[in-house]
């Protein structure tokens, strides 16, 4: 039996799976400052009578830390970078405790200047008077040398007593500084609160007689062992519209391209599965206002659901993006698209003549009849939300490429189904099918869609290989491990069969080592060093990826 | 400086980022794969792409009808261009047209491969150039657009030679292009006497320099005679052929400018469309002057870009660099004064044709082209272009061709004698390709005289 449970912002929901049906399910109001105790008693509602030994895995999507960062309940990180030439670090943005070192490291990680060590002393002691406990630090190329960063950290640690260090290289091997000073600043705000919480839930399932392995659930669908994910709590944000996500594409035949529609109280998350894969973000994702390198599915909110406020100007509806209370049929204050939706009987929420009451109101502006009003009001709603599903298919199209064969395969996807999930989702799910000329589907299960996305993603693991052969020197990015070579000449073949075996060792590290099978290269790329006419040496960049996907236990597709 | 319009709405800055990472002229050429890797690697890490002042684009084809506008490709377009080519030449059409809506401030097309070296009519490749990305760009905005005064200022450390011969006979193109001089350098043309054709005389404008020129000689050139021509000229549109090899550590060239002189350049020039040409130190310089250009464009801080081996002052301009530099820019600035009357003397001497022959190697391809242009000197348009040329490889001739040109300005006069010329050499058999470039009706026909086949687009 499988557990998916995943904390979101106004339910937790839970689902017990087992053999490609959902055996149980339960639902909880979360309750914002106690999500371990909502997990728990969703758990417990759900396994009741369950014997603990049945319970093959646990999942957990929770929004602890999104909630930490979006309510600056973080401890404050004090920022030491070393960005050596280029931009200005005041156009980034990065907040107010910066600290900047002297030293540089260039592209190929070749060490441009010298780190001062005087002077990294006299930071360390600037850190440690001014009361610091959480350490970022972050060079420029750090991810291609790792010295300055590992140097600074050593000097760091020993002049502030228990001081919590971080540093860039371990964070993230992609290139983008900013992104990576941000992660890392926000990996060292919520380690110990993460740390915290999943010893919480080791003790408590230890309590339960649990003993099946525990996952947690991160924003690219993919699952991690909740011990080994202590070391990457940022990767655990905006695990909800992941597991939503992942749950249609379970509950979806494979291969197919579909819209994902979520829509709420006053907003509608879209997203899109491609030929059967989840549609990353291209960058990573965005939290507050810092950019990070989380990699997240590119998910699209639109500010217009259920409860959105109706209002006429001008002849003209406006809808949204505020949302004055519940709809009107249900005891709110104003007309909303709910009222719209049950006046026309596309459903049954609601009291009927408050939803009469609610479109009289917009239809005397409009000098119309109610049920005229209520048809606008739905058109302008899925209107809305057509658009911004072509915006996405287009924006997805749009994406730069730097390859001529990239641009010359000018892929477009249409979408062949539109998915329901989410409270308001099923009356107008059809209207938004017939508009992009695709299948309306609210699939069985769509209430519990998020968990039991949960309860059936695998891990996915990413691994950065660069080989430079004219240092001979190889980086495993994510490990922040560099290693010389053995041979002066490695080819694309070559490179690529070391990514896979060091891909398994890392899985195997992960505690997920049966997965390393389903690795794929999803980036190869390999430049000949020319220097004067002739060829010095190769850079050979090679990402390996377990990609999101379902555990072979669901068996349903 | 250009004249402002009201599309200076918005703050932002576009890029497009094309490396062409598939793409040589072959494994060693400086043309390769890696030219823009280390360029990459600097750019992404910095993270200018995700700042608000910043969007990037993603490049869209060319059309051969694009191509058409500008050169008379022998035997035809899909002869001379590969797809990089045409991915190159619709970046600077996609930011063309982000300018254009307003959807942009200004905008770099950091993309490879170059044009500057390609003439008006294509055999091959020269200096790394098929075809010409800034004419293309230039005739797609005059045609889509309705602009018409233009200046292209080329930065590149090689002249110019291919734009120069595009807009040689055309008043409305402002061509500035300051160079190592061609006494020293490829392509070997750009001084002050080439100044354009009888009826654009003095607009162009070759200010040849002296090797080892510092970034205090490029800014002698930009504020005393750059900066203030083009505000005399008020062009609608500024644009600038962005090569970066004038940079010190550049292995085909031999000046001293640096990253912050690129950087401040960009920032005071304020062109409204970059695009890359040259520049061949891709480790030493590349990644650097091209962050500093994008800062510069975006208005943004690029103090902190510095090579890692320069130091401010290790390059002092001599004395005889300064009086040479302070020369030739007198001698420009004669040219420019005086730009009036030298096309009314020049209309005066010429009859109503102007002709003149040029012979044009292909360094590239290892091809000899002779051509005979013939300009009309008509009162009541720019009159029309014809140019003869042949090609040769080694000893055996490559192909022939007769091209014709049709201002957007045209005469009936001119169309219909124009007209007459291409069927009158559709019939002789002289040449192997007639063309015919309609800018007015913005139609390009081509005709084989072995297969009798005409095409247009």
């Amino acid at each position: 039996m499988l557990i998916g449970i995943d904390v979101g912002g106004t339910t937790t929901d839970a689902v017990l799976v087992e053999g490609g049906k959902v055996f149980r399910s339960a639902c909880v109001p979360t309750e914002h400052n106690n999500l371990l105790g909502c997990l728990l008693s969703a758990l417990d509602k759900l396994t009741d009578g369950v014997p603990p030994q049945k319970i093959e895995r646990v999942v957990l999507s929770t929004t602890l830390i999104t909630n930490m960062i979006a309510e600056d309940k973080i401890d404050p990180v004090a920022l030491v970078l070393i960005p050596g030439p280029g931009a200005n670090t005041k156009d980034y943005n990065l907040g107010q405790d910066v600290f900047i070192l002297d030293g540089a490291t260039d592209y190929s990680g070749r060490e441009i200047q010298k780190l001062d060590e005087p002077q990294v002393r006299a930071s360390a002691q600037d850190l440690a008077k001014k009361g610091f406990k959480k350490i970022a630090i972050v060079g420029k190329f750090g991810q291609r040398n790792h010295a300055h960063e590992l140097k600074t950290g050593e000097i760091v640690a020993k002049a502030v007593p228990n001081a919590q260090v971080e540093l860039g290289h371990r964070v993230s091997g992609q290139l983008n500084f900013p992104r990576r000073a941000a992660t890392t600043m926000l990996t060292a705000a919520t380690k110990d609160k993460y740390q915290e919480f999943a010893d919480q839930i080791n003790a408590a399932l230890k309590k339960r007689e649990i003993s099946a392995p525990v996952f947690i659930l991160k924003a690219d669908g993919g699952t991690l062992p909740l011990d080994k994910s202590v070391n990457m709590p940022v990767e655990t944000i905006f695990s909800g519209p992941a597991a939503s996500i992942m749950g249609v594409m379970a509950l979806m035949p494979s291969s197919q391209t579909s819209v994902v529609v979520d829509i709420g109280g006053t907003t509608t998350d879209l997203a899109l599965i491609l030929s059967g894969k989840p549609l990353l973000s291209s960058k990573g994702a965005r939290v507050n206002s810092l950019l990070t390198h989380v990699r997240a599915f590119a998910v699209k909110s639109v500010a217009i659901g259920g409860d959105s406020a109706v209002n006429v100007a001008d002849d003209c509806i406006n809808i949204g993006p505020h949302r004055e209370g519940p709809a009107l049929c249900l005891g709110g204050p104003g007309p909303t698209p709910t009222d719209a939706l049950r006046l026309l009987g596309l459903s049954n929420i609601g009291d009927a003549d408050l939803a009469e009451k609610a479109m009289y109101e917009v239809a005397e502006k409009l000098d119309c009849a109610s049920k005229e009003a209520a048809l606008r009001i739905v058109d302008a709603v899925v209107e809305k939300i057509v658009y911004h599903v072509n915006e996405m298919f287009h924006e997805w199209e749009q994406e730069p490429a730097y390859r001529v064969w990239e641009i010359m395969k000018k892929e477009t996807l249409q979408a062949q189904n539109v998915v329901g999930v989410g409270g308001a989702a099923q009356p107008l799910v059809p209207l938004i099918a017939q508009k992009l000329g695709a299948k309306a589907v609210i699939p069985e299960y769509a209430p519990v869609a998020n968990a039991i996305g949960a309860a059936l993603a695998r891990p996915t693991l990413t691994l950065n290989l660069r080989i430079d052969t004219q240092r001979g020197e190889y980086i495993i990015a994510e490990e922040g491990f560099a290693g010389r070579l053995n041979g002066k000449n490695v080819d694309l073949e070559q490179a690529e069969k070391m990514a896979r075996q060091l891909m398994e060792e890392r899985a195997n590290k992960m505690g997920i080592g049966e997965y390393a099978k389903e690795s794929e290269v999803t980036y190869s790329e390999i430049f000949n060093m020319v220097r004067g006419w002739s060829t010095v040496g190769r850079l050979l960049d090679i990402r390996m990826e377990i990609p999101a996907g379902i555990i072979p236990g669901w068996g349903r597709c | 400086m250009a004249a402002k319009d009201a599309n200076d709405q918005t703050s932002k800055t576009g890029l497009i980022f094309f490396p062409a990472f598939d793409w040589a002229i072959s494994p060693t050429h400086p043309e390769r794969e890696e030219r823009l890797l280390y360029t990459r690697d600097q750019i992404f890490e910095e993270g200018l792409m995700d700042l608000p002042e910043i969007e990037e684009y993603k490049p869209r084809l060319a059309t051969l009808k694009d191509i058409s506008r500008v050169h008379f490709c022998v035997p035809n377009v899909e002869a001379q261009v590969t797809e990089a080519h045409m991915i190159a030449a619709g970046s600077v059409l996609t930011l063309a047209d982000a300018k254009e809506e307003g959807a942009i401030r200004n905008g770099f097309a950091l993309v490879r491969p170059p044009g500057h070296h390609s003439m008006m009519v294509v055999h091959g490749n020269r200096g790394f150039c098929n075809v010409n990305n800034m004419a293309i760009m230039v005739e797609y905005l005059r045609t889509k657009y309705g602009h018409k005064k233009i200046a292209i200022v080329d930065t590149d450390v090689h002249h110019g030679d291919g734009t120069q011969d595009i807009f040689w006979h055309d008043p409305d193109v402002l061509f500035i292009s300051f160079h190592q001089n061609g006494r020293t350098l490829y392509p070997g043309s750009g001084f002050p006497n080439e100044m354009g054709g009888p009826q654009a005389l003095g607009r162009t404008l070759n200010i040849p320099l002296p090797p080892g020129t510092t970034d205090e000689g490029i800014h002698y050139v930009l504020d005393n005679f750059i900066l203030p021509v083009l505000e005399e000229f008020r062009p609608d549109l500024v644009l600038n052929s962005a090569g970066q090899d004038n940079h010190y550590t550049d292995p085909l060239a031999n000046m001293r400018f640096s990253a912050n002189g690129y950087a401040r350049l960009n920032e005071k020039l304020a062109p409204d469309i970059c695009v890359l040409e040259g520049g061949y130190a891709i480790e030493t310089a590349l990644p650097y002057v091209n962050t500093a250009i994008i800062q510069a464009m975006a208005g943004l801080d690029y103090s902190h870009v510095r090579e890692p081996d320069y130091v401010p002052g290790m390059f002092v301009q001599s004395v005889e660099m300064k009086k040479e530099i302070e020369a030739t820019i007198e001698q420009l600035q004669e040219i420019w004064d005086n730009r009036d009357r030298l096309v009314e003397d020049a209309l005066a001497e010429h009859g109503q044709f102007f002709r003149r022959r040029k012979r044009i190697f292909y360094d590239t391809d290892m091809i000899n082209e002779s051509q005979e242009e013939t300009v009309r000197l008509c009162d009541s348009c720019h009159g029309y272009t014809t140019i003869a040329s042949q090609a040769q490889r080694g000893y055996g001739i490559l192909n022939s061709a007769f091209c014709i040109s049709l201002p957007r300005n045209a005469c009936s006069s001119c169309r219909e004698d124009a007209r007459e010329e291409f069927e009158e050499h559709k019939e002789d058999g002289k040449f192997n390709y007639i063309y015919l470039q309609d800018k007015q009706k913005d139609i390009y026909h081509s005709y084989e005289t072995r297969t009798r086949n005409h095409r247009s687009y």
